[in-house]
């Protein structure tokens, strides 16, 4: 067996060096349609983490009893089951949420990230280590739709969190509205993308032979 | 309505769901494939098509099945897990068929059915017809033109790909960074399309 | 560990797994039935509150609009004509009058307020509804609701018509949506067909 990954590791490779969005551009079709608003992304956030977490946990947990041939389909159970108790629970206690995030919340189970974790790591990892490495990958993805959101809304509304910022809700500030449509989302995340691949290039050539 | 008002009814679906209300450009669904699988024309084709099939055939599985299973017993929050079970299962299906019988219908398409249970086109369009309350027809209609939709964004994305493989891109907007720009410059393409069908 | 290696030993294992993660969604889901019911019902309550002039400000959570609702509506009687009654000291100010019908994407749900006179509109509001967001979906902003505030329904004809932007208005018409032509006119097709039905079915009642 394979040393165990430090934890610090997995917190830095979860929030930045392997991030999952700029790293490999996963999962962002469940999620890239809420990001117009913060207050929408923050939910959507916690409930990728949330899922992330715990199905990495419970996939972990049972590890050692499962089954190789049904490992799969019991990823996506799991998977689904932390998916549809968060969508029940919003429905219930936050009605205005859930309609407002309509089929996009389901849409997590999907996400390509939790089913990657579950198979890359919680499957070799003991359960603590699994939750971390689960709970930090679903927060460096909830961070970089947060920064797409901030930019949506700042530009496209002058608010964030639909309070009306200084200056971008003045009128001195065009608001543009292309930034709460469609297009907005992907010109963000591909200036987003650029930004963070020039910063990783130039790191990995300052250090030779460093990190991967 | 009268049948004619009728058929308008589900042609202005159709064309909504390709146009202007484009599955990919502004829902943001099945971006996984459209990024990984958008180098080429002739894969994205075959993949288009295989994804056209599907989706129109599995909206009217989940249809039927939210209707006569989850329904009557009110147990809709299983509809998440039951439609995937369905996606999965029709799939394999599917590719055991053609298999069977179209060896080379299997080489051109057959490649492409295992993607397509993780595309997440195929379940979101399921859950937009649950939320929408789409009739069978409707739903129908509204998986055929969504599929179209998906395939028409990609197989267009990727002839502008194949251009670009001459295209000096700085350094980190290539791959995916400039993918997304095109995606974007497409989206708002389609928006254009609101005015010609003055859908809303 | 040698039952894992017989053949049935996966199903098992599948079966039991999926019953223990079902009994336990079936138990949440129960124990929120209730809750999401009653999420539907404040949703609409707080519709036909809106229509209506009330003065909601500071009055918002759940319980103050089922509390408000329940000590101002009434009801729909046949004198009504099926619309719910907002009164005050027994006297009788508005009419709320439930609207539904087919939107461009999925049905369109809501409330229309028209005051004892029968004829001005008091307001008019939205609690189910799917339309594209930023095209139809803007139908429930205040920019579109708050035209239909005042105006009057028609004697004849077309009770209350949602008019392209560049038509000129009259005291029984509002301006449509920019972009969203599909939903502004089915909104208006199911909207004038209620509400002249309802304009009918008062005169007779006189």
């Amino acid at each position: 067996m394979r040393s165990q990954p430090k934890m610090q590791n997995i917190v830095l490779d979860g929030l930045w060096g392997n991030n999952p969005i700029f790293r490999q551009i996963l999962g962002i079709c469940s999620a890239l349609a809420v990001t117009n608003l913060v207050l929408n992304t923050m939910v959507m956030g916690i409930a990728v983490i949330f899922t992330t977490a715990l199905s990495s946990l419970t996939v972990s947990a049972l590890r050692r009893w499962t089954p190789r041939v049904i490992r799969m389909m019991i990823e996506t159970l799991i998977i689904a089951f932390y998916v549809i108790l968060f969508d029940q629970a919003l429905k219930a206690y936050w009605p205005d949420m859930s309609r407002n995030l309509g089929p996009y919340v389901g849409l997590i189970i999907t996400n390509c990230i939790i089913m990657g974790r579950a198979e890359a790591f919680a499957n070799a990892n003991p359960p603590g280590l699994s939750f971390i490495d689960g709970f930090f990958s679903g927060a460096g993805y909830a961070c970089v739709l947060l920064v797409v959101s901030i930019v949506r809304e700042l530009l496209g509304m002058g608010s964030i969190l639909g309070i009306p910022m200084p200056f971008f809700s003045s009128a001195l500030w065009d608001r543009w509205i292309i930034m709460v449509m469609p297009p907005g989302a992907f010109f963000t995340l591909a200036v987003i993308c650029w930004i963070f691949r020039s910063v990783q290039a130039a790191k990995e050539t300052q250090v030779p032979g460093g990190k991967k | 309505m009268t049948l004619s008002s009728h058929m308008i009814h589900l042609m202005v679906i159709l064309f909504a769901s390709i146009f202007t209300d484009n599955i990919l450009l502004a829902r943001f669904l099945g971006m996984c494939s459209f990024l990984a699988v958008s180098r080429q024309v002739k894969t994205a084709v075959g993949l288009g098509l295989a994804v056209v099939f599907v989706m129109t055939c599995t909206v009217a599985l989940d249809w039927l099945a939210y209707r006569y299973i989850l329904q009557p017993y009110q147990i809709e929050y299983f509809r998440f897990i039951l439609f995937i079970v369905i996606i999965a299962a029709f799939v394999q299906f599917i590719e055991m068929v053609i298999e069977r019988y179209s060896p080379v219908l299997y080489q051109n398409l057959g490649i492409f059915l295992p993607l397509i249970t993780v595309n997440c086109a195929i379940l979101g369009a399921s859950l937009f017809m649950v939320i929408r309350e789409y009739t069978l027809l409707e739903g129908i209609f509204f998986g055929l033109g969504s599929g179209i939709g998906w395939m028409l964004a990609i197989v267009a994305m990727a002839g502008i790909r194949e251009k670009l493989t001459h295209a000096r891109i700085p350094k980190g907007l290539q791959g995916p960074g400039i993918t997304l720009i095109i995606a974007g410059l497409m989206a708002l393409a389609f928006i254009g399309f609101t005015g010609v069908l003055s859908g809303g | 560990m040698s039952m894992r290696e017989k053949n049935w030993f996966p199903i098992l294992y599948m079966f039991i797994t999926t019953l223990l993660l079902s009994a336990v969604v079936i138990a949440f889901g129960t124990i929120t039935r209730q809750r999401v019911k009653d999420n539907e019902r404040i949703a609409f309550e707080r519709a036909v509150l809106e229509a209506l002039p009330i003065d909601l400000s500071g009055r918002t959570s759940p319980s103050e609009i089922h509390i408000t609702y329940r000590e101002n509506i009434t009801e729909p009687t046949k004198s009504t004509a099926g619309a719910l009654g907002y009164r005050k000291n027994d006297s009788l100010i508005a009419y709320a009058l439930p609207i539904d019908g087919p939107g461009f994407w999925a049905p369109i749900r809501g409330v229309i307020g028209i005051a004892a006179d029968k004829q001005t509109i008091t307001g008019i509001s939205f609690y189910d509804q799917n339309e594209t967001p930023g095209l139809g979906g803007e139908i429930v902003k205040s920019e579109f609701r708050d035209q239909f505030v005042g105006k009057r329904l028609a004697d004849e004809g077309t009770s209350l018509e949602i008019r392209m932007v560049s038509v000129e208005l009259d005291e029984s018409s509002v301006h449509a949506i920019t972009g969203a032509t599909q939903t502004s006119t089915r909104l208006n097709k199911f909207l004038d067909k209620r509400l002249s039905a309802w304009r009918d079915a008062m005169k007779e009642i006189e």
